[in-house]
């Protein structure tokens, strides 16, 4: 337990397993007070160093109705003894072998980690929302359990043919890696088609929500198009606003109404209602 | 719908008596110790357009201070800098897309962040309230010289135009844009999104949201070092910093900003002693502050006060 990140509404416990390796992650996991079961929410590990309690700009009050479990992959703070990811860098480590490639044993990480949630005692197994970019999206797929899917592709969408139109990180790692290495191009794209999201979506039966890019951006909706198709639950594409406000309340309101958590401004930042 | 923000909020902080006295120490402090640059190439990073390097120096208390330096592989024999501070939780990016536009750009770490938190780690959450109680050993205080002596290293370039710098950045990068732009005199232009570290008694009475957030679970847990932790953070308050600042400088702000409310940043902005100031605001937009409208804005900004030689 936490006692400085505990308060009268939830309480606060840091958290250790082992994943695949073996490999020892960290965790922080929040319980609400009272009576459960509760709905829960998983942020699965990020492409960023820091691991947050819940994500920056989210109103402490969400803990007050969710379960929240927010996992470090290996590599991220907390979780980087021995392995200490650079960000640049995570995204490239290993590329050109799948079978050591980082995100094989981030993805099992990620699978971990809802495994662990599952485990609560707390939980209502009929509401547990997975949230993340690439990696929320696979590890409801792999593991069966979460009931609802909120994924902001960034990583593993047609990266190879996507790469070479962007300059931003964290897909111009894949540029930097084949300007220096244009001889691993081949082994670079078989290591990415075991990341795909497309092989992945006609195993995720959970209700989900796919946070697009901006009209005209890289991964926008239109883009995205396939994989929507490919999903065997139920989809809903957001196409953002380019506005944190407007995509952060849809995603709120979304999983509040999935959840069946029907005041929901009174778990909003302050400056949202 | 939201509710409106009064753009003429009062922020409750007050500057201590001895602000400048406290800063001058730490800056006597800081000139004691040599910069020690090193700058080594990243082939990896590195194109036909844009150089890329690895950068460490030296700053208070001794700590190695990492950065990212990047400019153009064809440029002319002077070219103007900008400086680019790191918001909280953010990793410092590689600044490619400033070399591109024709700057040199250095990306800081301050202490605590990755690749410089092997001296100074208090994790995160934490590094807002580490030693929160002492103004001496308070975070920030290693903190904000250490984005400051990111200048020293741009003046120690040759390629640089001493005369031509600037700084910026978003959210925690935002209130250190603040402070450097105070604190430098040789900054020639500041842009400030979304600024963090402005306001901290203010914004969490306001908010109740991680970073600031971390002062609230302080403070639950010593209720008695309530006024301790105010006087502490008066010292590195960039209202407190703003009647410094006097190059052109921008602010942009989302009127519906969720981490750094924008109450404080009314209040900042009001405090800026530069004349040659505007602030932009956004509504519909929270901590993002307008950034796809907005980055042009700065571009602009930026060209006009830095592209062109004097």
């Amino acid at each position: 337990m936490l006692p400085l990140r505990s308060t009268d509404f939830a309480t606060l416990y840091s958290v250790r397993l082992t994943s695949l390796g073996p490999y020892r992650l960290f965790g922080y996991l929040s319980i609400p007070t009272g009576d459960g079961p509760f709905p829960a929410i998983y942020y699965v590990p990020k492409y960023q160093s820091v691991l947050e309690i819940i994500p920056q700009g989210t109103a402490n009050l969400q803990r007050s109705r969710y379960i929240t479990f927010a996992l470090a992959g290996r590599g991220q703070r907390n979780a980087d003894t021995p392995y200490a990811a650079m960000f640049p860098g995570l995204l490239t480590d290993g590329i050109d072998q799948a079978a050591s490639y980082i995100f094989r044993g981030i993805v099992a990480d990620s699978v971990r980690g809802l495994q662990f949630l599952l485990t609560r005692r707390e939980l209502d197994p009929k509401r547990v929302v997975v949230v993340g970019n690439d990696t929320a999206l696979i590890t409801a797929a792999l593991q069966p359990g979460a009931t609802h899917v909120v994924t902001a592709p960034a990583l593993f969408y047609n990266t190879a043919e996507l790469a070479p139109q962007t300059q931003a990180y964290p897909l111009e790692e894949i540029n930097d890696y084949l300007r220096a290495f244009p001889d691993r191009a081949e082994a670079v794209r078989r290591t990415l088609a075991y990341y795909d999201l497309r092989a992945f979506a006609s195993h995720l039966s959970a209700t989900t929500l796919i946070m697009a890019g901006a009209p005209g951006s890289l991964l926008d909706a239109p883009t995205l198009e396939p994989l929507v198709r490919a999903i065997q639950g139920p989809v809903t594409v957001y196409a953002s606003e380019q506005s944190s406000y407007k995509d952060g309340l849809y995603t709120e309101q979304w999983m509040a109404a999935q959840c069946g958590i029907t005041d929901l401004q009174s778990i909003l930042s302050e400056h949202w209602w | 719908m939201p509710k409106a923000v009064p753009v003429d909020y009062q922020s409750t902080v007050k500057k201590p008596d001895d602000f400048d006295a406290f800063w001058d120490g730490v800056l006597q402090q800081a000139a004691a110790i040599p910069l020690e640059p090193e700058m080594i190439p990243d082939p990896l990073r590195t194109s036909a357009e844009v150089e890329v390097f690895q950068v460490f120096y030296t700053s208070i208390e001794h700590v190695r201070i990492a950065a990212w330096y990047c400019r153009p592989a064809r440029r002319a024999e002077r070219i103007p800098a900008v400086l680019l501070l790191p918001g909280y939780q953010a990793d410092p990016p590689i600044p490619k897309e400033w070399a591109r536009k024709g700057y040199g750009a250095l990306s800081v770490a301050p202490r605590g962040k990755l690749r410089s938190h092997r001296q100074f780690n208090p994790g995160y959450p934490n590094l807002l309230t580490y030693n929160i109680v002492d103004r001496h050993t308070y975070t920030y205080r290693g903190f904000y010289v250490d984005s400051w002596r990111g200048i020293d290293f741009l003046l120690s370039r040759p390629e640089v135009d001493p005369a031509r710098l600037g700084v910026t950045g978003s959210s925690q990068g935002g209130g250190l844009t603040i402070t450097t732009a105070a604190m430098r005199p040789e900054i020639r232009a500041a842009a400030a999104g979304a600024p963090y570290l402005c306001g901290f008694m203010d914004a969490i009475a306001l908010t109740h949201t991680y970073p600031y957030e971390e002062i609230n679970d302080f403070l639950r847990a010593h209720p008695d070092s309530r006024r301790t932790v105010e006087e502490t953070v008066a010292y590195f308050d960039g209202i407190n910093f703003a009647d410094k600042i006097t190059c052109p400088i921008i602010v942009n702000i989302g009127l519906q900003d969720n981490v750094c409310p924008p109450e404080t940043g009314y209040a900042l902005f009001n405090r800026i002693r530069a004349t040659d100031k505007q602030l932009y605001t956004y509504d519909g937009h929270g901590h993002d502050a307008g950034r796809y409208k907005h980055n042009a804005i700065v571009d602009r900004f930026f060209a006009q006060h830095l592209l062109s030689e004097r």
